[in-house]
């Protein structure tokens, strides 16, 4: 049965943020919010200071905090791993947020038209007659699509307000024999995806090959993310390069 | 001593009267309650963003912020006033009878206030009222607020105060009034036979004790919503069902303290049946709620303090010495404050009712800074992951918001005190015959 996981291999990671892009484009997320996020960390007083990079997608966790407290089911775990939202369902109550410790989740606090990042003026006429009043002008059509055995919705598609959002492993490609659109932009391959049920996949060769650690292990929650190389990032480090955020 | 009798041509206790003080005051709430609907309606149609609450973690917000402040204060606030109603019919405390209803209509007001700010937060509240009767799923600790609080405990709380006020109604039925409809309504047939007051009787006592466990498991509930996340400092812990229900417990008392002091005040002769006796049972109950509830505090302090986790160490500086210090320590001094109030009074065996009125008045807004400090600080600072720390401060939209439900709280008991009196006729009556 299959059974997808992500290998992440801080060895290789470079802290590009290429994938924080690739995951905005794909899944068309709003300003601030960020499904797969890279931490910027240093460590040490300047001159001898040491940088690392830890990216965090959501881990998938088989034993979801967030699944536990969602009071309607909204937040649902699949048989082959992934952890996804029914933004159809989801009364956005944000309790998913505050149990996850690892701060993936992403509530759409407005309409996704008054979120866009400001990078041309959404209300200009010109731009308007080339868009046809659409904000964004496009939007990824898959996400709104139904998937799985289930049938259901994955995450906001199309970022609804008031509903709650985050990574969902790109289910959308998964489903079709893609990668997540992380790992295909990584450039140095950090990112290993696929099915670890099957002894021969790439992820399953990574993750028996190098010793791996889990992020966050004390809380118990057993994710799907497994880091290899670096460390557990402690309270000794600091973050830099923050990205602007607000809502 | 004032008395009412069946013969009296009128309404006792100013039902019916719709006096201009009267008039003023629901003026006065009507147009803040507008005010806070105006307010929600603008959240409603921009999106909970206009609110100052954001996402935890890369955008450095709390995602819960004043209106689930809003949901443990109110929820916490019905505590004591069925409680104190069960204890009294159960154990026969006659001296407490006359604020019988005074304490019942205090829970159900607040309970549906409550229950009100809930919706208030979800970000599509329509769904949040289907979708929880289609999905409902009782793992998770909100099915609790959901089910055994906005449910169980309101329906059970307006039946109690219906139950209890049938051979009232049946006595007002008696009299030639513009309400004599509503309280025909109300009495259902009642008509005070000895069959039937000893069959209401037995329904109250059996309702009396029943009541009970419900409150304690239903409120329990909502400090189980914080106490089973691991994800968050300060949290986790089996002392947020307990921590919860002392604080409601002092919360509500003061509140219902301050309450029966007005329905004193405005009754004028007939608020004189609350007699002072009254008092020095609120002041010693809320004595002792307030104490536990501090000591709790303490202990919960103590052991942030004392723990070497990171997230919880970073948590405590935030509290004590950080941004939030500025609500920590002149909460934590009103506490004090007020119950050096309440010790002093209790020495001297003599209860003024304007220092209690001063204590209550500062163990609840202690309360409502400390239910603060229990949703809020924890989401902003101190998380599992070296996220830097956020920050929150709610918007104009968030307090007027919070201003309309005080206001329809206010309403609800206002009107109320206007079409069924709020001191029992009956239990009066048996009283005087006891004095007697």
């Amino acid at each position: 049965m299959t059974k997808y996981a992500m290998a992440v291999d801080l060895n290789l990671c470079q802290g590009c943020r290429g994938c924080m892009t690739a995951c905005k484009v794909e899944n068309n997320t709003v300003e601030g919010n960020f499904w797969m996020y890279v931490f910027r960390f240093e460590e040490g007083n300047y001159p001898d200071t040491k940088m690392s990079f830890l990216p965090r997608p959501c881990q998938h966790c088989d034993n979801a905090p967030c699944v536990k407290v969602c009071p309607v089911g909204a937040r649902y775990k699949r048989d082959d791993g992934l952890v996804l939202t029914d933004a159809d369902r989801c009364i956005g109550c944000r309790y998913c947020e505050l149990a996850c410790p690892y701060g993936v989740n992403y509530f759409n606090w407005q309409k996704p038209e008054k979120a866009q990042y400001p990078i041309v003026d959404w209300e200009d006429p010109d731009l308007e007659a080339a868009t046809g009043g659409a904000i964004p002008p496009y939007k990824n059509p898959d996400l709104d699509q139904l998937w799985g055995e289930e049938q259901r919705r994955t995450a906001g598609g199309g970022n609804l307000d008031g509903v709650m959002e985050k990574c969902t492993f790109c289910v959308q490609r998964v489903e079709r024999g893609r990668q997540p659109a992380c790992v295909e932009t990584c450039p140095t391959n950090a990112l290993v995806f696929g099915d670890i049920d099957d002894p021969e996949t790439p992820v399953s060769n990574y993750i028996k090959k190098n010793r791996t650690w889990t992020l966050l292990e004390e809380a118990g929650t057993r994710p799907s993310v497994y880091y290899i190389g670096g460390k557990p990032p402690s309270r000794e480090v600091s973050e830099i390069e923050r990205p602007k955020a607000t809502v | 001593m004032v008395t009412e009798t069946k013969t009296d041509r009128s309404l006792p206790q100013g039902v019916g009267e719709f006096t201009p003080g009267w008039w003023a005051f629901t003026v006065a709430a009507v147009l803040v309650l507008v005010a806070g609907v105006a307010a929600y309606v603008y959240q409603l149609i921009e999106g909970m963003s206009v609110t100052g609450l954001a996402n935890t973690g890369t955008q450095g917000g709390a995602t819960w912020g004043l209106y689930v402040v809003m949901v443990e204060y109110f929820i916490g606030v019905s505590l004591a006033g069925i409680v104190l109603v069960a204890f009294t019919k159960v154990f026969d405390i006659g001296a407490l009878r006359p604020v019988s209803r005074v304490a019942v209509l205090l829970t159900v007001a607040s309970l549906m206030v409550g229950v009100l700010s809930v919706l208030l937060d979800l970000g599509n509240p329509l769904r949040g009222i289907i979708n929880m009767m289609l999905y409902a799923r009782p793992q998770s600790p909100f099915f609790g607020t959901f089910t055994l609080v906005a449910v169980g405990l309101t329906l059970t709380s307006l039946v109690y105060l219906y139950l209890d006020g049938r051979p009232d109604a049946a006595r007002l039925v008696e009299v030639d009034s513009g309400l004599r409809w509503y309280h025909r309504l109300w009495a259902a047939g009642y008509s005070n036979t000895d069959a039937e007051r000893a069959r209401h009787r037995r329904t109250m006592f059996w309702m009396s004790i029943l009541v009970v466990p419900l409150v304690v498991i239903a409120l329990s509930t909502e400090g189980l919503v914080f106490g089973i996340q691991v994800g968050r400092p300060g949290w986790y812990g089996s002392l947020q069902g307990p921590d919860f229900l002392a604080l409601a417990a002092a919360s509500s008392l003061a509140n219902l303290i301050v309450l029966t002091v007005i329905v004193r005040r405005i009754g004028g002769n007939r608020g004189q049946l609350v007699k002072p006796v009254v008092f020095r049972w609120l002041g010693g109950l809320l004595l002792v709620a307030t104490a536990v509830s501090v000591y709790f505090q303490i202990v919960e302090t103590f052991t942030l303090l004392y723990a070497t986790p990171g997230g919880e160490r970073q948590l405590a500086d935030a509290l004590l010495t950080g941004p939030y210090a500025w609500i920590f320590w002149p909460s934590l001094l009103m506490t004090v404050a007020g119950l050096l109030l309440l010790v002093l009074q209790a020495a001297r065996k003599k209860w003024n009712v304007g220092w209690l009125v001063a204590a209550s008045v500062l163990v609840s807004t202690s309360a409502l800074a400390e239910r603060y400090l229990t949703v809020v600080p924890s989401q902003t600072h101190g998380m599992m992951l070296p996220y830097e720390p956020g920050s929150y401060f709610p918007t104009w939209v968030e307090f007027t918001v919070v201003a309309g439900l005080f206001a329809l709280g206010a309403l609800l008991i206002g009107l109320f005190m206007k079409v069924f009196p709020i001191i029992p006729l009956n239990d009066i009556a048996e009283e005087v015959k006891l004095d007697a």
